[in-house]
C-alpha cells in the first residue's frame, strides 16, 4: 500500500485548511467569515427526529446480533484516504499478514502469540445507513485458531470492531475531497494489543488517526431522554445514571427511576407539538431544552431530597433496557430499533471531536 | 491420606488458602489442638500447598475431625472478620429477663432450640474479647450432615439487642430468628436495615461507639488539612460559611475518624416537588426511584459534601440518619420513613 503522493502529504501536514475544509465551519456561517473554526458552533444538533426503524429486514442478523450484544469502545477517526469499499478481501488479507507479522516478532507480547494464525475478514454491513452521504459501515472481524489445530477445530471470533458514518453532516461530506472517505466513528471489542494493531494498519495504510472519543454530558443527556421517549414502543424498564461526585473519597450516585414515572416526566416538559396530527409521536423532534428541562426535573427531584447538587458532579454512565453509555467511551445498544438513533448521536460526537 | 474425611481435606485446604501466609503462624499457634513440637515442625516458608500437606498429615496424627477444623477457621475469622457482607438485625420487645441472660444460659438456650429446629446443624460459640459472642453454623438437614463449607457467622453482644449476620440465605434465616428471639429471650427480631462489608465499622455505627464530637463553636481560624490559600481576600470572605458548613457537616456525621461504612440505599416513594412542573406536581401517586450512595468511606464522602458544599447545609435528615439511626437502607414515603421488616417466632 502506498502512501499518498508527497505534495498532498505536505499540504495536509501544514495544516493548510484551505483544501479540505473543518467540520466546524460547515456548521454555521458566522465561522465561515472569521479566520478562527466556529468554537460556539462546536456542540451537538439541537434537536433531532427519534424514529424507530425496523432495520431486522434489512441487515444481515449474524452482523446485528453481534452489534447489539456487544459492548464497543470508541474512537473517532478523521476520514480515510483511498478507502475502496471494493478492495475489502485485500485488506482482510493485508491486515492478516500485518497482524501474524507483528506477533512474530513479539511485538505484541502474547502467549499463544507464535501458536496462533488470524483469520480478518472485512465486511459490508448494508441495510445500515439512512442517507445516501453516509458512507456504507464496515465490520472487521478477527478470528483466531491454533496453527496445528484439526480441521474440525471452530475458529474463535477473538476481536470485532466497524466504521460507521450515520447521518453525517452532508455539507461536510460533501466539502471532502474525492478520495476521501468518512467513517468516524469507530467501535471496538476484544484485545487491547489486537486493538492497537488494528488502529496501526488503518493509520498506515489510510494515513488517519484515531483518537478517543468519550462520551460527554450533553451526549449521555440525550441519551437519556431519547431512550425514555421511546418507552411506550419498547420498555426502557428502568432509567439508570450514575454520577461521580468530586469528594474525599468519591462519591457515586446511582439514581434509578421506574420507567413509566421517567416516561411521565419526560412527557411533562415536552414542547406542546407544533407539527400536524400526522406525524407519528416518536418521529417528532426533540430539543435540546426538552433534555435539559428533564434533567433538571430528575435532578431536582433529587436536590429536594438530598439537598445535594448533582451538577456539581459529573453524570458518567446512563443506561437503560435500551443499552447503556459511559463517560469513558464505552456503549452498548442493546435493541435494534434504536441503533440508528443512537449511531447518529455518536457520529456527530465524533465528528466533533475530531482535531482537523 | 485415604482415611482422612474429604471434608476435612477440603476445609483445611480451603482454609490455608485462604489465610494470608503473614498470619498462618499466629493463627495456628492459637489453636490448641497441636502439640509444641508440632507446631514447631511447621516451615512457613513453605508453599502453600506443602504447608496443607503437612498439616493434614498432623492433622491425620491427632485424629482431628472437621469439628476441630471449624475451630481454627473461626479463631481467623474472628480476628479477620471482612469476609463478605454483614448485616445487622435489632432484637425487639425484651422479655423481663432478658436483661439478665448471662453467656452460659444464652449458650446452652441457643444450642438447644436450633437443635430442635433443624436435625442436623453444627453449632460453635465462643466469646470474644470485646463482649461479643461469636456463634459459627454449619447447616445439614434431614437427610443430609452439616455443610461445613458454607457456615453461617452470627456475632451477638449480649446484653444489647445487636446482632450481626453474615452469609445467610433465606431458608435458614426463620430457623436462625427464632433460635436467637427464644435464647435472649425478646419477642421477635427485626432487619436493622444496615449492611457492609467492615463488621467494626456496621457495629460501631449501630452501637454508637465511635466519637461524635457535636462542636458548638470552632476556634479560628479554621484549620483544615492540605489548605491552599489561593487568594487570601476570597480566604477571609468564604471563612465565615466555610467554617460554618464544617461545623453543621460534623455535627451530623461526627469529627475524626469515622466507621466504614460502603453503601446506603433510600427506596423513594415520594411524590413529583418541583414548582416548575405543574403537570408532574399535580400527580397522585408517588415518583418511583431508588437512590444508592457508594463510597470506599460513605460517611467521610458525606462529611465533606457537606463541608465543601456539594450539599447544602444543614444537612438533610436523610443522609443525617445514616450515622444517627446507624441505618443504611431506608423506604422514603410522604408519611416518613416506612415500617421495617419484622419477624415473629411462629406460636408453637
Amino acid at each position: 500500500v502506498r502512501t499518498p503522493i508527497d505534495s498532498i502529504v505536505a499540504q495536509r501536514r501544514s495544516k493548510n485548511k484551505s483544501y479540505r475544509q473543518s467540520y466546524r465551519s460547515c456548521l454555521g456561517a458566522a465561522s465561515r467569515l472569521g479566520h478562527t473554526p466556529g468554537w460556539t458552533a462546536r456542540r451537538l444538533n439541537t434537536s433531532r427526529r427519534t424514529k424507530s426503524h425496523n432495520i431486522t429486514e434489512k441487515v444481515n442478523p449474524e452482523d446485528l446480533a453481534l452489534l447489539v450484544k456487544t459492548e464497543w469502545q470508541l474512537s473517532y477517526v478523521t476520514p480515510l484516504y483511498q478507502f475502496r469499499h471494493t478492495q475489502l478481501r485485500s485488506y482482510s488479507r493485508q491486515l492478516s499478514a500485518f497482524i501474524t507479522a507483528e506477533k512474530q516478532q513479539g511485538l505484541a507480547v502474547e502467549v499463544e502469540g507464535a501458536q496462533t494464525s488470524f483469520r480478518v475478514s472485512f465486511s459490508v454491513v448494508q441495510g445500515l445507513g439512512e442517507t445516501d452521504d453516509d458512507a456504507e459501515t464496515v465490520l472487521v472481524q478477527i478470528h483466531s485458531k491454533p496453527v496445528f489445530a484439526g480441521k474440525d477445530e471452530a475458529q474463535k471470533l477473538v476481536w470485532s470492531g466497524w466504521l460507521t458514518c450515520i447521518n453525517g453532516n452532508p455539507e461536510y461530506l460533501h466539502s471532502l475531497p474525492k478520495d476521501f472517505t468518512c467513517l468516524p466513528l469507530f467501535g471496538s471489542h476484544g484485545a487491547e494489543n489486537l486493538t492497537s494493531l488494528v488502529k496501526s494498519w488503518f493509520q498506515q495504510t489510510f494515513d488517519c488517526c484515531f483518537g478517543p472519543l468519550e462520551i460527554n454530558q450533553t451526549c449521555l443527556q440525550w441519551l437519556a431522554a431519547l431512550w425514555t421517549n421511546c418507552h411506550i414502543e419498547s420498555s426502557i424498564q428502568h432509567l439508570k445514571m450514575i454520577w461521580t461526585l468530586p469528594v474525599e473519597p468519591p462519591l457515586q450516585i446511582t439514581y434509578t427511576v421506574n420507567p413509566q414515572n421517567a416516561w411521565e416526566l419526560w412527557n411533562s416538559v415536552r414542547t406542546p407539538s407544533l407539527e400536524s396530527r400526522e406525524e407519528e409521536e416518536t418521529a417528532r423532534s426533540i430539543d435540546i431544552e426538552e433534555v435539559t428541562r428533564f434533567m433538571q426535573g430528575l435532578m431536582s427531584h433529587f436536590y429536594r431530597h438530598f439537598r445535594l447538587d448533582l451538577s456539581a458532579g459529573r453524570l458518567s454512565q446512563v443506561s437503560s433496557a435500551l443499552g447503556s453509555a459511559k463517560f469513558s467511551g464505552r456503549v452498548k445498544m442493546s435493541n435494534s430499533r434504536y441503533i440508528l438513533t443512537t449511531l447518529s448521536l455518536l457520529t456527530e460526537c465524533a465528528l466533533l471531536k475530531m482535531p482537523i | 491420606m485415604g482415611s482422612m474425611d474429604n471434608t476435612v481435606k477440603r476445609l483445611l485446604e480451603r482454609l490455608v488458602r485462604r489465610i494470608p501466609s503473614r498470619m498462618l503462624k499466629t493463627t495456628l499457634d492459637k489453636w490448641s489442638r497441636l502439640t509444641a513440637t508440632q507446631r514447631q515442625s511447621i516451615d512457613y516458608t513453605e508453599s502453600k500447598w506443602a504447608l496443607t500437606e503437612k498439616l493434614l498429615a498432623i492433622c491425620e496424627e491427632n485424629e482431628l475431625t472437621v469439628k476441630h477444623i471449624a475451630e481454627l477457621e473461626m479463631i481467623y475469622v474472628i480476628e479477620n472478620p471482612n469476609l463478605g457482607m454483614w448485616h445487622a438485625f435489632q432484637l425487639m420487645d425484651p422479655q423481663d429477663d432478658a436483661h439478665s441472660v448471662e453467656l452460659t444460659q444464652f449458650k446452652e438456650q441457643f444450642k438447644s432450640h436450633l437443635s430442635e429446629l433443624i436435625r442436623h446443624v453444627s453449632i460453635k460459640i465462643k466469646k470474644h474479647t470485646d463482649e461479643a459472642v461469636w456463634i459459627r453454623i454449619a447447616w445439614g438437614d434431614t437427610f443430609s450432615r452439616p455443610n461445613h463449607l458454607k457456615p453461617t457467622y452470627v456475632v451477638h453482644y449480649l446484653q444489647t439487642p445487636y446482632v450481626f449476620l453474615s452469609s445467610l440465605t433465606s431458608k435458614q434465616k426463620p430457623l436462625l430468628s427464632q433460635a436467637l428471639v427464644l435464647s435472649t429471650r425478646y419477642q421477635a427480631i427485626k432487619d436493622a436495615n444496615l449492611s457492609g462489608r467492615k463488621l467494626t465499622a456496621i457495629r460501631d455505627l449501630l452501637m454508637k461507639q465511635y466519637l461524635q464530637v457535636f462542636p458548638t463553636k470552632f476556634p479560628s481560624p479554621l484549620a483544615e488539612r492540605n489548605r491552599v490559600v489561593s487568594n487570601l481576600h476570597i480566604e477571609k470572605e468564604q471563612a465565615g460559611s466555610a467554617a460554618n458548613r464544617h461545623q453543621m457537616a460534623c455535627e451530623a456525621f461526627g469529627d475524626g475518624l469515622l466507621p466504614q461504612l460502603q453503601s446506603a440505599v433510600y427506596k423513594l416513594e415520594t411524590k413529583f416537588r418541583d414548582h416548575t412542573n405543574k403537570t408532574m406536581t399535580e400527580r397522585d401517586e408517588p415518583f418511583r426511584c431508588v437512590v444508592k450512595f457508594a463510597s470506599t468511606n460513605l460517611l467521610e464522602s458525606l462529611r465533606h459534601s457537606a463541608s465543601s458544599g456539594v450539599a447544602s447545609t444543614p444537612v438533610t435528615p436523610l443522609l443525617s440518619s445514616v450515622p444517627l439511626k446507624g441505618k443504611n437502607y431506608f423506604v422514603i414515603t410522604d408519611n416518613g420513613p416506612g415500617p421495617s421488616s419484622q419477624m415473629k417466632p411462629s406460636q408453637k
